[in-house]
């Protein structure tokens, strides 16, 4: 679990949905997803060992413990995605260097000393999640679609605001988990700012917005009723975790729900198409 | 598998090992050189990803464009090269943000023209498609500027080899390692380079570097991970260097096989009142007093005043010579020992004073006193006696001390043991008749003669202050393999903790000071010898002084019986409680 290779695995998972519901066909976007995911959050989670020892400190000592190990992975997992996604050609190879370079801009203090105050951006509120958000959706949608040469569609700009939606989501609810931390390292998340019970609101309207969104996309005809229906279900799930928020004990276990969504819209999709 | 595949096949391999090789850079920030390396590997894997872009494009417009990117990792390299080179050797003062912008400007303007590359033929004359092994390339006519950028990237990697190369035959396996790896990783690319240049490349259109940066990125994964790249380098070597002659307290001058003068540290110059860029290149003979009469190697004899100062100054020569034993040069030292002449002086003069003048004048005030006393019978001529002897006794224990001080500078003579505690007995037997003397069997081994004052003065304490109805002093010896504990016992009051917690500390302010100096005489006469003394209680009173010495040699067994057996059983003197003191070894 600390290692985040379940993250991965459920990044793949990600990738292959919207494969099924752009209709492309196979190729090895869900494996070059996967590397960059590990990657991604090993490496973020071995820079915040220190901080995250607040707020989970089995993981900050499993960091600790492994480090350097795990460095290593995560060198040899970015670098084994940058080298698969060149055989994509141009637009691949940019889409995988996507979340590594807004890691960077989101996580690191990497900027030269200027003399200007310039913050993290993992530490300004809604723009932090944003910027995560934004990074997992244009890789998630455009680099299988970039691996298979596709043209853009409607149907493309839709998977793209669904997953862009969603990961916010996954994004804000492990936020709720680390309030103590994140004030105290000066992080703002809607759960710092607004306090957990109206960040469950919030998360509340971007379910709903989700939802009008898949329902316009099934109703236009943009994506088929029964790949729809898969993502309502994943979309009940959502919404039954974030009535969770604030309101369940275990905030560790919380914060990995809302990435099982996916299984679930997997396992229904899945089905549909058997059927 | 196609030539293309193949090629692509090697290229990717260039790109796994170089990014993987840029993250473990990434991660050693900011260890010297490390942002160059990562650049360095960056720019390499930049030229890899964008020659299979190249390879994979299908026309002419598309190769050209792809070509033309690489030109934005190709420059630089050779500046991060130089940069990683000069900073992992400790040169980087030439790495200034200043000298940075001046390097970068001939690759800068390198990628203007590859970008503007349709506008003019300043970079390339004429850009064709040909098909080399079943496979289309680009085939570009090189133009002025191209041959501009190629001679600036060799001349800026022959640059970097340079202080890398003096790290080939260092003393560190690490290092030597290190560099070895460090120049395959850059020879490798420039030896495809020049094959391409030459036209001797196994495709002629195709310059394979890229290829070979497969090697680079694999030499340079094994300096990290095999030699600790970046975990251990010698950058701090160079500066340190001239950090400690620079620094270092004595004036130093180096001469060349022809003496002159080729470097000198600030405190040198200072003293020899120049400055060291009037110094270096003139003769030493112009520079330094009395040069012709140093010696080769070795000190000089007799002390030299230097120009700036009245200072009296130690010189010494020490010859420097080449891995063949030649002698090259000189160093030449000037150790500045006024200040131990004076406390040379300062001590005569304190020990004339104490042996001969205070002396005599005690014994004048004796002597006065004496014929007072007979004449008038009175209570105060007694009393005056009485101090005029303590004032002898005193200037006697500051005279032993300068003694002891004064053997410290001379081969260590070894005496048997039993010899200086019957010395020491026996004085203070005259001297204290009513103090019962015992002392158990001694071993029979040889200590520093420099003990000499110290047991007397711990035997002498023992007796002289014992208040004791009863007064006894018992000396009892262990031998400890190589060391010998001599433990003197009485039974009279204990040595107060505040007289203790001023050796201790080992110095006395005008308001914290000891009331005499019989236990400062013991304590550095203990350490002289190479010893420690320990201050304890004794139950149920009186002081346990405990002299650690080492044995210097086996010494004749003693002849005669101990002086006494121990003491009797109600006032056991072997018991040793309370607090502590150890001075420590010197």
């Amino acid at each position: 679990m600390y290692s985040s290779v379940y993250i991965a695995l459920i990044a793949m998972t990600e990738v292959a949905i919207a494969m099924v519901l752009l209709s492309l066909p196979l190729n090895i976007a869900p494996v070059v997803v996967g590397l960059v995911t590990f990657a991604v959050y090993g490496g973020d989670r071995l820079a915040d060992a220190d901080t995250d020892a607040v707020s989970n400190p089995g993981q900050a000592a499993f960091m600790r413990r492994h480090g350097d190990v795990m460095y290593v992975l995560v060198a040899v997992s970015y670098a084994l995605a940058v080298t698969l996604s060149v055989l994509g050609g141009p637009l691949a190879f940019a889409l995988a260097m996507i979340p590594g370079v807004f890691w960077v801009l989101y996580a690191t203090d990497w900027m030269p000393d200027t003399g200007l105050r310039v913050r993290r951006l993992k530490q300004v509120v809604v723009l932090n999640s944003a910027v995560v958000a934004l990074a997992w959706a244009v890789t998630l949608t455009f680099l299988p679609l970039a691996f298979a040469d596709a043209p853009v569609t409607p149907a493309t700009l839709v998977v793209f605001g669904y997953f862009f939606l969603r990961s916010f989501v996954d994004t804000e609810i492990p936020n709720v988990r680390d309030v103590d931390a994140d004030r105290q390292t000066d992080v703002a998340t809607l759960p710092v700012v607004l306090g957990v019970r109206r960040t469950r609101h919030v998360l509340y309207g971007v379910d709903v917005g989700t939802l009008v969104l898949v329902g316009y996309a099934a109703v236009a005809g943009i994506v088929p009723l029964g790949l729809s229906t898969a993502l309502v279900v994943g979309l009940l799930y959502s919404v039954g975790i974030t009535t969770f928020v604030g309101r369940f004990e275990d905030e560790e276990l919380l914060a990995k729900l809302p990435e099982c969504e996916y299984v679930f819209v997997a396992l229904t999709l899945f089905t549909a198409l058997g059927a | 598998m196609s030539s293309a595949s193949l090629l692509t096949a090697v290229l990717l391999v260039t790109v796994f090992v170089g990014t993987t090789a840029a993250f473990l850079a990434w991660r050693e920030r900011p260890e010297p050189g490390a942002t160059a390396l990562v650049a360095l590997l960056v720019g390499q894997c930049w030229w890899s990803v964008f020659f299979v872009f190249e390879l994979q494009a299908m026309t002419l417009g598309a190769k050209v464009f792809w070509s033309d990117v690489q030109w934005a990792g190709v420059v630089v390299i050779p500046v991060a090269w130089l940069a990683f080179a000069l900073e992992y050797t400790g040169y980087d003062r030439y790495l200034t943000r200043r000298s940075l912008v001046a390097l970068s400007v001939v690759p800068v303007l390198t990628v203007v023209f590859a970008a503007t590359d349709d506008l003019h033929t300043v970079l390339y004359l004429d850009s064709t498609l040909v098909v080399e092994g079943g496979m289309a390339v680009l085939s570009r006519t090189p133009g002025v500027w191209f041959w501009v950028i190629a001679g600036y990237t060799y001349l800026l990697g022959l640059l970097g080899s340079i202080p890398i190369l003096q790290f080939v035959r260092s003393d560190a396996l690490a290092f030597r390692g290190q560099s070895a790896a460090l120049l395959i990783g850059t020879v490798a690319p420039w030896a495809s380079n020049v094959l391409f240049l030459v036209g001797g490349s196994p495709l002629p259109g195709l310059d394979p570097t890229p290829v070979a940066f497969a090697v680079s990125g694999v030499a340079y994964l094994g300096a990290l991970t095999r030699f600790r790249l970046l975990g251990t380098s010698p950058s701090p070597n160079h500066r340190a260097r001239r950090l400690v002659f620079e620094r270092m307290h004595e004036r130093a001058v180096v001469v060349d096989s022809h003496d002159y003068v080729v470097d000198l540290n600030e405190s040198a110059a200072a003293a020899l009142d120049t400055a060291p860029h009037e110094a270096l290149g003139r003769p030493a003979a112009s520079v330094i007093p009395q040069y012709e009469t140093l010696p080769m190697d070795g000190p000089a004899e007799g002390t030299l005043t230097l120009p700036a100062d009245d200072n009296q100054y130690d010189v010494t020569a020490t010859r420097i010579t080449d891995s063949r034993g030649r002698t090259i040069g000189r160093v030449i030292t000037f150790h500045d020992i006024s200040d131990y002449l004076r406390q040379q002086q300062r001590l005569e003069v304190l020990n004339r004073v104490l042996r001969h003048n205070i002396r005599n004048e005690t014994n004048v005030i004796y002597g006065y006193a004496d014929l007072v006393g007979d004449t008038a019978g009175s209570h105060e001529a007694d009393i005056i006696k009485e101090r005029a002897l303590s004032i002898d006794a005193m200037s006697r224990k500051a005279r032993d001390i300068l003694d002891v001080f004064e053997n410290a500078r001379r081969p260590v003579t070894a005496v048997p043991l039993a010899e200086l505690l019957d010395q020491s007995l026996a004085a203070v037997r005259a001297d204290y008749p009513e103090v019962t003397l015992e002392c158990g069997e001694l071993p029979g081994v040889s200590v520093s003669n420099v003990l000499a004052p110290v047991f007397s003065n711990a035997i002498e304490n023992a007796a002289e202050h014992n208040t004791s109805a009863n007064p006894w002093v018992r000396i009892d010896v262990d031998r400890d393999g190589d060391v010998v504990h001599v433990v003197v016992r009485d039974n009279g009051p204990t040595i107060d903790e505040y007289e203790r917690s001023v050796l201790e500390r080992g110095t006395e302010t005008p308001l914290e000071h000891g009331s005499g100096l019989g236990l400062w005489l013991i304590a550095w006469g203990s350490q002289i010898a190479g010893g420690t003394v320990t201050f304890a209680e004794n139950d149920p009173t009186g002081s346990v002084v405990t002299v650690e010495a080492p044995v210097l040699s086996e010494a004749t067994p003693p002849t005669r019986d101990p002086l006494a057996v121990a003491g009797d059983d109600d006032d056991d003197p072997n018991a040793a409680s309370g607090d502590e003191t150890t001075l420590s070894r010197r």
